[in-house]
């Protein structure tokens, strides 16, 4: 099956190419796609996302990624995706190997396969592309001449499920330590030593884990006894982190697909992390502390982005971007030099409490969408439990003004099932929307418009809510249930996310190393694309996961104690357990922590600890 | 503001046969951006680049002589626009020529009305040059042609034969070569591979339908018997 050169895998796969869906996919030669001469680069990498193309590509990390690597002479880096479910019958048909697109090249032929994990419902999709590259899945069943196999992303910082198929994880941001294990990658081609040789010296590098180092026991109740590390490894990992993001890598020449993908457009990174301090939210805790860019640096970014790209739409991207604290230099900025020329700007996950109806108006100027707000609660209390610092005053004057203004749609998002949530909570989610329709007819709205949207709370590691038990099936369907009875109204629209997705992504978020069993059975009996309601097959995983004799309640519905071994204590965001336990106890008291941006230090511990502090440029 | 329209013909070959229509317009507007050239776009909530093609291509389909016209908000030289525009267009995305055209002149859509196009064909088993003659001959000779389209409301048949006001083929090594010319109009027409198809059913034809390689070889604004290109229809030639 590995046999096939390059241009074998071309002919074959442009004689089906035209009868799968979305072809455009697969070729490999977009508007600034990267084609380095393979004989003169010393270490090929692919990128695996891990997901369909359209998914992937919108994926800021890739772009960064994909041109970071080939900036550099000595190594290139080519992309692959998950193919579609169509595409991968044809290729399974024809015995043609998961290739890379840039060379066409199979995988096996590359030095480093690198995923990356957003999701963990794409974690079937890692195995089954490893499955179609013709690659073993455990790495003590490769060989030498086998690639190696990384992952990073935000997943990594609970790496366990995937320990046993993965040679080495990065933690954190990749931008500075990804080319150092090239670097080392590089070396071991040229003077290969053992494998545990090579693997020791990844394990120096800042942020990678390298899990064949640190194993971990059970105790009879299922709970994690103890992780032993290698004496010859760090106790623990610290994430990787861009001190100095102002003159860290950006790439301003992203590739423009042929076809519409999720996020079409420019994207301008306007800061990294968020310090609002949202106590279910991950990305919130792993990406601190905040580091801005500054508005010359991003209008740069800009000029070079519209050349390179012709994209048509800007968007300002982060966490938080209403936090920015140059929000309003940039937008006048771009668009006094691009309104001429039909570039519009976007803003995605708009707060309500920075939003400014006047900077909505600027940035629709050009292109009028829908706005997005998410209280993520119904009732003032379960927004304190949470740390959301979101009143429904804000809510309330946000959404006049911009009835006002002129729209007439607005979306709501909310989760259910949050700790300490109530049937308050949930009325409480009815009367702001209904509210919310009110306030847009008062404003002389004839066809107002509200879609509420809820997805049920999934405990994350490294959260405060990292010891919080996922709600049950049943009554989290109940809830959805009677949601979709009190906010049956024609003004209103009523979204929500699958349980059974919810519940599947909470058992591998908090998930152990034994969780790879089930995994790579699941994937044997046809499971992929999870996070793919069509694509779901739920009853398999929890065959799978019964057969290797594990029990997923005990990873999504039990409630953790401060003092159990959590499967990712190794793993170091930089922000505290003592902090993370403060956090839990003050949310059950209903109390709120305040931003550091514009309070005092709340102790998190990442600025101590890595030397840092936030840099915000306003 | 003075504006600037102009037709252009382009191919939109190799890996760009892939590129899909609605996708298209994208494709241009952004080369057209990167290339400095400031594109005129429809007044309202959301604007829309003046930017209007012909007759869609099938995914998959080679066009070797295919129909755009765009209206520019600035003066520029033609040659400049086309020049500066090649360099941003993707592979296989060839400018073969671009002429100004008038204000007045009718948008693409409304006047092309016929379309000629290639298909090659392997040979599962030889097949004799006199008996493909033969087939098509006798599929040209029929008053009617039905054809059975399978649509999302299930099995239509259709009268293919009206459509096609050409059709010849040769044996060239291992595969067959047709030419067929097509009307187009409001009503629809005839995809090449359905009139391949059916010959082929009919003539008992050793054809391999599933991997066609089909080229529209141009398009065109036929009346009173003479046949004339986009290019030469707009600028009154």
């Amino acid at each position: 099956m590995n046999d096939l050169s390059a241009a074998d895998i071309r002919g074959q796969v442009e004689r089906f190419l035209p009868r799968v869906l979305k072809p455009s996919r697969y070729l490999g030669t977009e508007w600034n796609a990267i084609h380095k001469d393979w004989e003169q680069t010393k270490v090929k990498m692919a990128f695996a996302f891990p997901d369909v193309y359209e998914v992937g590509m919108s994926h800021l990390g890739l772009r960064i990624l994909y041109h970071l690597v080939n900036s550099y002479e000595d190594f290139l880096c080519e992309r692959v995706f998950a193919p579609w479910v169509d595409m991968e019958e044809k290729m399974r048909e024809h015995k043609i190997p998961l290739f890379a697109l840039e060379s066409y090249r199979p995988l096996q032929d590359f030095d480093v396969i690198g995923f990356t994990l957003q999701y963990e419902m794409s974690f079937s999709n890692i195995l089954n592309m490893l499955d179609l590259a013709g690659i073993p899945w455990r790495a003590k069943d490769r060989a030498p001449e086998h690639p190696w196999i990384i992952a990073g992303g935000p997943c990594a910082y609970n790496p366990e499920p995937l320990a046993p198929f993965i040679d080495f994880f990065m933690i954190g941001e990749a931008e500075e330590t990804l080319p150092q294990l090239l670097k080392l990658i590089q070396e071991q081609k040229e003077n290969p030593v053992s494998r545990e040789e090579f693997l020791l010296k990844v394990a120096q590098v800042e942020g990678a884990y390298v899990p064949e180092f640190y194993e971990v026991s059970y105790k009879e109740d299922g709970r994690i006894q103890e992780i032993k590390a290698d004496p010859r490894v760090p106790q623990t990992i610290k994430k990787a982190i861009v001190r100095d993001i102002e003159s860290s890598y950006f790439p301003t020449n992203p590739i423009v697909p042929y076809m519409e993908i999720i996020h079409d457009r420019m994207m301008l990174e306007v800061m990294r992390g968020c310090s609002r301090g949202c106590r279910f939210c991950q990305a919130g805790m792993l990406y601190r502390p905040v580091r801005e860019r500054s508005p010359e640096t991003l209008l740069r970014h800009a000029e070079e982005l519209v050349k390179s790209t012709g994209y048509e739409e800007i968007s300002l991207t982060s966490l938080s971007t209403g936090d920015y604290s140059c929000i309003q230099p940039v937008i006048r900025g771009i668009l006094d030099k691009y309104s001429k020329d039909k570039v519009s700007v976007s803003l995605p996950s708009l707060r309500l409490d920075s939003f400014d109806v006047k900077l909505a108006e600027e940035v629709q100027k050009v292109k009028k969408t829908g706005l997005t707000f998410a209280p993520e609660a119904g009732t003032q209390r379960l927004r304190d439990v949470i740390n959301k610092g979101v009143t429904e005053e804000d809510l309330y004057s946000t959404a006049e003004a911009v009835f006002k203004a002129g729209w007439s749609s607005i979306k709501l998002y909310f989760m259910i099932g949050l700790p300490t949530e109530t049937q308050e909570d949930l009325d409480g989610i009815v009367a702001m929307a209904k509210k919310v329709v009110e306030l847009g007819m008062g404003a002389g709205r004839k066809n107002v418009n509200v879609t509420v949207s809820t997805s049920s709370f999934v405990p994350k590691s490294h959260t405060p809510f990292q010891w919080e038990p996922q709600e049950g099936k049943a009554s989290l369907e109940q809830k959805q249930k009677y949601l979709r009875e009190k906010l049956r109204d024609r003004r209103i629209k009523y979204n929500y996310h699958d349980v059974e997705t919810s519940f599947l992504e909470a058992v591998f978020a908090k998930g152990d190393r034994r969780l790879a069993d089930a995994l790579e059975l699941a994937v044997q009996k046809g499971c992929k694309f999870d996070g793919w309601h069509e694509h779901l097959k739920y009853d398999t995983w929890l065959e799978c996961i019964a057969q290797v004799g594990l029990d997923p309640h005990f990873y999504a519905n039990r409630a953790m104690d401060y003092d159990d071994i959590l499967p990712w204590d190794h793993i170091e965001s930089g922000v505290s357990k003592r902090f993370l336990i403060h956090e839990h106890h003050k949310a059950l008291k209903e109390a709120r922590t305040l931003d550091c941006r514009y309070a005092d230090c709340t102790g998190c511990g990442i600025c101590p600890e890595r030397g840092l502090k936030i840099d915000l440029k306003g | 503001m003075s504006t600037l329209r102009v037709r252009i013909a382009y191919t939109k070959m190799e890996e760009a046969k892939y590129i899909a229509h609605l996708d298209l317009t994208k494709v241009f507007e952004r080369a057209l951006r990167r290339a400095g050239v400031r594109l005129a776009y429809s007044e309202g909530f959301n604007p829309h680049p003046k930017l209007a093609f012909g007759s869609a291509l099938a995914v998959g389909v080679e066009g070797a002589q295919e129909y755009l016209d765009i209206e520019l908000e600035q003066e520029i030289e033609l040659d400049e626009l086309l020049g500066r525009l090649q360099e941003q267009l993707p592979a296989g995305i060839r400018i073969i020529e671009g002429r100004q055209i008038t204000s007045a002149a009718k948008a693409l859509m409304a006047v092309l009305n016929s379309a000629s196009y290639q298909v090659r064909a392997n040979l599962s088993l030889p097949l004799k040059d006199e008996k493909l003659q033969e087939s098509i001959a006798a599929w040209l000779a029929r008053e009617h042609v039905p054809y059975l389209r399978y649509s999302k409301k299930g099995k239509v048949e259709k009268d293919i034969r009206p459509w096609v006001k050409e059709l010849s083929g040769k044996i060239q090594g291992e595969e067959a070569v047709f030419e067929i010319e097509v009307e187009m109009g409001n009503q629809g027409s005839v995809r090449p591979e359905e009139i391949v198809a059916s010959l082929c059913d009919m003539g008992n034809l050793p054809l391999d339908l599933e991997h066609l390689r089909i080229k529209r070889t141009g398009i065109y604004v036929s009346y009173n018997g003479q046949k004339l290109s986009p290019l030469d229809e707009a600028s009154g030639k």
